[in-house]
């Protein structure tokens, strides 16, 4: 291994010890014992086929958005506007689901493209801005996440309202177009695989096509790139673009697999969630599916944590955080294209 | 003093003290997108703090407090540190989103009973005088940093880094100074909100009024008398929806409010040629 | 070039002068910072431009004033001028030497950087030489001449005098290889060009097939900038057309290389290579092998090919391009522009190709120009260096402020060429 290499495992080593250490602190804070607070929380996220139903379920979105955060990251660009991407696609699903009652397929196929589409056309005006304005994409993607937050609002109590709903909803999707569970008991549907096939494919994807590496090539180095005769504008926008579609497409199976409707608020911040799994994941399409799996795994197993011990569930939140500041304090600026 | 004017000052006051405190930070060439964060551990240190000692001037102390540490620690990380401070700001918002709720549900229990803190006594014109204090600050911004030296260094340090480095000085020590005022300030915000619009916690009650800052800072043009009108006209957006509200009409969510300001800030950014005023070095690590 | 000036541009005139001044109070009203504006220009009799005026809006001569100014205002113990009289027209220049000339009478000590001769005659008392990072003279302005000086200014000579006269004698233009002699088809016209940002006079030249020019000039007199312009990276006002095809006048990459157009930049970490990469990554930019996927066989193929082509000395195809040693990433670089899958390279622009090379290193790079430029492309060089000008031989025309000399005579001497680079002589 080399020196470098066998430095970057130490410090993995050492931030996975220092995530138990403190984990084991708040489970003593809170007033229950860390062994009864890990049986709780393997328990729960795996320790039965409902509980690893549970993971599965909430890793759908997770990795969709972290290989999404990826595939910008690699391009140079971070795009923190994945969350309102989210919801937009969530959107366009729950506005267009309902239209179909008649045949499942063409409704999945519908609406899974509208939330796609709806994801990447809401990160066009960023492009544009970024492009036309010289403004930076973090500021316009983060102010385009408050306005994806208020159009949901909006939506359901307006135009997608279920009138026949005691609180404030969308129209709920069929029973035949909503995804089918993929076992008795559990909420996980074929969305899961879909979601690790596209989360491989966008690594092949950066790996082993011409594209991918001319958006790798602008990533790592713009001015080169441009040297060399790549267009890096529209390489980069291009990645920004997928990577917000993919997280459009991470709402609308939310919506198809999961909830079978929008409400407010829909979604707890997955979309910063999977830029703290690209992040931990050392912007590979492998790791951040991984750290992906690992935060659904622990938001699982919180809320068995909270049933069984009294451990509040807001763990699950609190642990990413920290591991991503931990990994940001140590490995300096992340630089985009190869991690 | 009616009792929608009064609404709308207090509705405002937070909103301008968080997006007061961002404004001197991006004019140092930082940013911190968690000052949601922020404002909501300010927040809970107000509620813990006041539930224990029944004074809410002890809980504004403690929101201040909380809010230090956390631009304390945004500057350990992004600006000595040098991490993105987009990345850093978003972690941040997870550790104090989760961190808030955790310690709110073991102050409060599992039981969901509503706990009050004491509200802050009303001083001229049924306004408490730190809320009077808030809508001085943008004066005081505006009149630091084009009179003083450390705020003319302040704009330096976001405009052009190499120039306070080439005379010697540190840029890590002039943004961390604005880390901790706009941490300072977003915890202090927090802390306002429970002792004055709402006398308790509830999980994620800053409800976006974080990211609303950031929104009304560019909206703003990075200019801090600009700040005035825009959050007053927010905070009269709101005082209007209770209004509505208590008279039995449509209930029009908060939501709707905020999306307002950030679609104006995008407009705004369209039509300006150029960067529409950002600071040039907004974001890049210290040289 | 002041485009690096240490200003707030977004500030007006007295808040930068504010800025720049350490005595300044704490607290400060915008009376006082007018006040100051106007007093540091009557001092040292320099226009500064309206105090309130946002620097963004200055031209550049204004902008460089204000900076010099600033730095004399503060008084220092010691001052240290980099480049100064850049964009300072005559009078200005001869005011602010009376300046430091005062400073000096005083007892401050004043550091002047600079390559135009004319000034450190002027105006200085002693002068030390630095060439490659060594010091090679260091005495009184009045025990040597500016003909020593400007012979020195480019050889190496650590020697004794004897050898340092035989050397610059063996090394004269045109000692390398001859052009091609025959009249070809006209690969590039470059007619009254401009590069954006800069005062130069406008600048005309052209190239055929198999032709090499060498823009020699001290850096920072817009050798570089021009040959950028020609590569599509830097905007320009005029017309650069390639092979008859107009070049866009606000720089553009790709048409210079749909033109055949092939770059090698001076930064090669930075511009040249794309570093963390692999080399057959590298290699197989811009165009890589395949049609949706990467045609990994064909790439290793490639890479193959071409680093036992180029000599190019890697662990393996798929490390990074990073771990290269300098001398190979050059090669890399020149290996991936000559490339001809998709048709021969017509113009190749390099820009200082052997600078920091050792010695072998050097020779490959420039037996690749020599091979690239006999099989027909048009070849141009810019370049600081007279060794590395004399060995690829061609036509040399000096850049002086952005101004191109008429190419010089094959015989001329080193001495004299540093003479005109310096700009001593024209």
């Amino acid at each position: 291994m080399t020196g470098a290499a066998r430095r970057r495992a130490i410090l993995g080593g050492a931030i996975a010890a220092g995530t138990l250490v403190l984990l084991a602190a708040l489970v003593l804070v809170a007033g229950a014992s860390p062994g009864e607070a890990l049986a709780a929380l393997v328990g729960g996220s795996v320790g039965s086929g409902a509980a690893l139903g549970e993971t599965l379920t909430r890793a759908t979105s997770l990795v969709l958005c972290a290989a999404g955060a990826v595939l910008a990251l690699r391009a140079g660009v971070l795009n923190i506007g994945l969350d309102g991407q989210f919801l937009m696609g969530a959107a366009a699903a729950a506005a267009v689901g309902p239209l179909f009652d008649a045949a499942p397929y063409a409704a999945r196929l519908a609406l899974l493209l509208a939330a796609a589409a709806a994801g990447a056309l809401f990160a066009a005006p960023a492009v544009w801005l970024s492009e036309r304005r010289g403004v930076p994409p973090v500021l316009s993607t983060i102010l385009l996440n408050l306005v994806a937050a208020a159009a949901v609002t909006w939506l359901v109590r307006g135009p997608l309202q279920d009138r026949a709903a005691d609180y404030p909803q969308s129209r709920p999707l069929s029973a035949e177009v909503r995804l089918r569970p993929l076992a008795p008991g559990v909420r996980t549907t074929a969305a899961f695989p879909v979601a690790l096939l596209l989360a491989a494919g966008s690594g092949v994807f950066l790996s082993r096509t011409k594209a991918g590496l001319k958006i790798r090539a602008a990533g790592a180095s713009p001015a080169a790139a441009r040297a060399i005769g790549l267009a890096d504008a529209p390489l980069r926008a291009g990645a920004l673009l997928g990577s917000a579609a993919f997280a459009g497409l991470a709402g609308g199976l939310e919506v198809a697999a999961v909830t079978g409707r929008l409400f407010d608020p829909f979604g707890t911040g997955v979309g910063y969630l999977g830029i703290a799994a690209a992040l931990l994941g050392g912007t590979g399409a492998g790791g951040a599916t991984a750290a992906a799996l690992f935060f659904a795994a622990l938001g699982a197993g919180s809320s068995a944590l909270q049933r069984d011990t009294g451990v509040p569930a807001a763990v699950a939140t609190i642990v990413p955080g920290l591991l991503v500041l931990a990994v940001l304090l140590v490995r300096r600026r992340l630089s985009g294209g190869e991690a | 003093m009616s009792g929608f004017l009064e609404i709308a000052l207090l509705l405002s006051a937070p909103l301008l003290l968080t997006a007061a405190g961002e404004l001197v930070l991006e004019r140092a060439g930082s940013i911190q997108i968690g000052a949601e964060g922020t404002m909501l551990i300010g927040a809970f240190a107000a509620f813990a703090a006041g539930l224990g000692t029944e004074s809410p001037s002890v809980a504004l102390a403690a929101g201040l407090a909380g809010g230090l540490a956390g631009g304390a620690a945004f500057a350990a990380v992004a600006v000595a540190g040098r991490a993105d401070p987009i990345l850093v700001g978003t972690a941040w918002n997870l550790v104090a989103f989760g961190g808030t709720a955790f310690g709110y549900r073991l102050l409060a229990g599992a039981t969901g009973a509503v706990l009050e803190v004491p509200r802050l006594p009303a001083g001229a014109l049924g306004l408490p005088p730190a809320v009077w204090a808030v809508f001085a600050l943008p004066f005081l911004v505006h009149a630091g940093l084009r009179t003083t030296r450390p705020g003319l260094r302040l704009v330096a340090a976001g405009e052009h880094p190499e120039l306070l480095r080439a005379q010697g000085l540190s840029v890590v020590a002039v943004r961390t100074g604005a880390a901790l005022f706009s941490g300072a300030a977003a915890g202090l915000a927090g802390a306002l909100l429970v002792v004055t619009v709402s006398p308790t916690f509830v999980e994620g009650m800053t409800a976006g009024r974080g990211f609303l800052a950031l929104a009304l800072v560019v909206f703003a043009r990075w200019k801090p008398l600009r700040l005035l009108p825009a959050s007053l006209l927010i905070g009269a957006a709101g005082a209007l929806q209770v209004r509505l509200q208590a008279s039995g009409g449509p209930s029009v969510p908060y939501a709707l409010f905020v999306a307002l300001p950030a679609l104006l800030a995008l407009f705004a950014l369209a039509v300006t040629p150029g960067r529409g005023g950002a600071p040039k070095a907004l974001g890049a690590p210290a040289p | 070039m002041p485009q690096h000036d240490l200003l707030v541009e977004a500030a007006t005139v007295a808040e930068n002068l504010a800025l720049l001044d350490s005595s300044a109070p704490f607290l400060e009203p915008p009376a006082a910072r007018r006040s100051r504006v106007r007093r540091i220009a009557g001092t040292f009799a320099m226009d500064l431009g309206e105090p309130d005026a946002p620097v963004a809006d200055l031209p550049v001569g204004t902008r460089q004033r204000i900076e010099i100014a600033g730095a004399l205002a503060a008084d220092p113990g010691i001052l240290i001028l980099d480049e100064p009289t850049a964009v300072l027209s005559p009078d200005e220049t001869a005011s602010l030497f009376a300046s430091l000339r005062r400073r000096a009478d005083s007892g401050h000590a004043v550091v002047l950087i600079t390559h135009r001769l004319t000034e450190v005659f002027e105006a200085a008392d002693r002068l030390t030489l630095l060439s490659r990072g060594k010091t090679v003279k260091s005495c009184l302005v009045s025990q040597t001449t500016a003909g020593e000086i400007g012979g020195l200014l480019l050889g190496a000579a650590e020697k004794a005098e004897g050898e340092t006269e035989r050397r610059t004698e063996d090394l004269r233009l045109g000692g390398g290889r001859p052009a091609a002699a025959e009249k070809g088809l006209q690969v590039l016209s470059v007619e009254s060009v401009v590069p954006a940002g800069t005062s130069a006079p406008p600048a005309s030249f052209s190239l055929e097939e198999g032709d090499l020019l060498v823009l020699l000039a001290i850096d920072g007199n817009g050798a570089d900038t021009l040959a950028r312009c020609v590569a599509g990276l830097h905007p320009f006002s005029g017309r650069i057309g390639i092979l008859g095809r107009p070049l866009p006048a606000a720089g553009a990459p790709r048409a210079f290389r749909a033109a055949g157009g092939r770059f090698v930049p001076a930064d090669r970490r930075a511009e040249g290579l794309v570093a963390p990469l692999s080399l057959e990554e590298n290699l197989a930019l811009p165009t890589p092998p395949g049609r949706l996927f990467l045609d990994r066989a064909a790439m290793a193929r490639l890479a193959g090919e071409r680093l036992r082509q180029h000599g190019i000395r890697a662990e393996s195809p798929a490390s990074a391009a990073a771990t290269l040693s300098g001398g190979n990433q050059q090669k890399l670089v020149l290996a991936r522009e000559l490339d001809d899958r998709f048709g021969p390279p017509r113009l190749m622009v390099a820009i200082h190709p052997t600078r920091g090379l050792d010695l072998s290193a050097a020779a490959a790079v420039r037996d690749r120009i020599e091979e690239t430029r006999r099989a027909g492309t048009a070849v141009l060089v810019a370049s600081s260096d007279p060794e590395e000008a004399g060995l690829l031989g061609g036509t040399h025309r000096v850049v002086y402020r952005g101004a191109l000399s008429d190419p010089l005579p094959p015989e001329t001497s080193l001495p004299a060429l540093g003479r005109r680079m310096a700009g001593l002589e024209s």
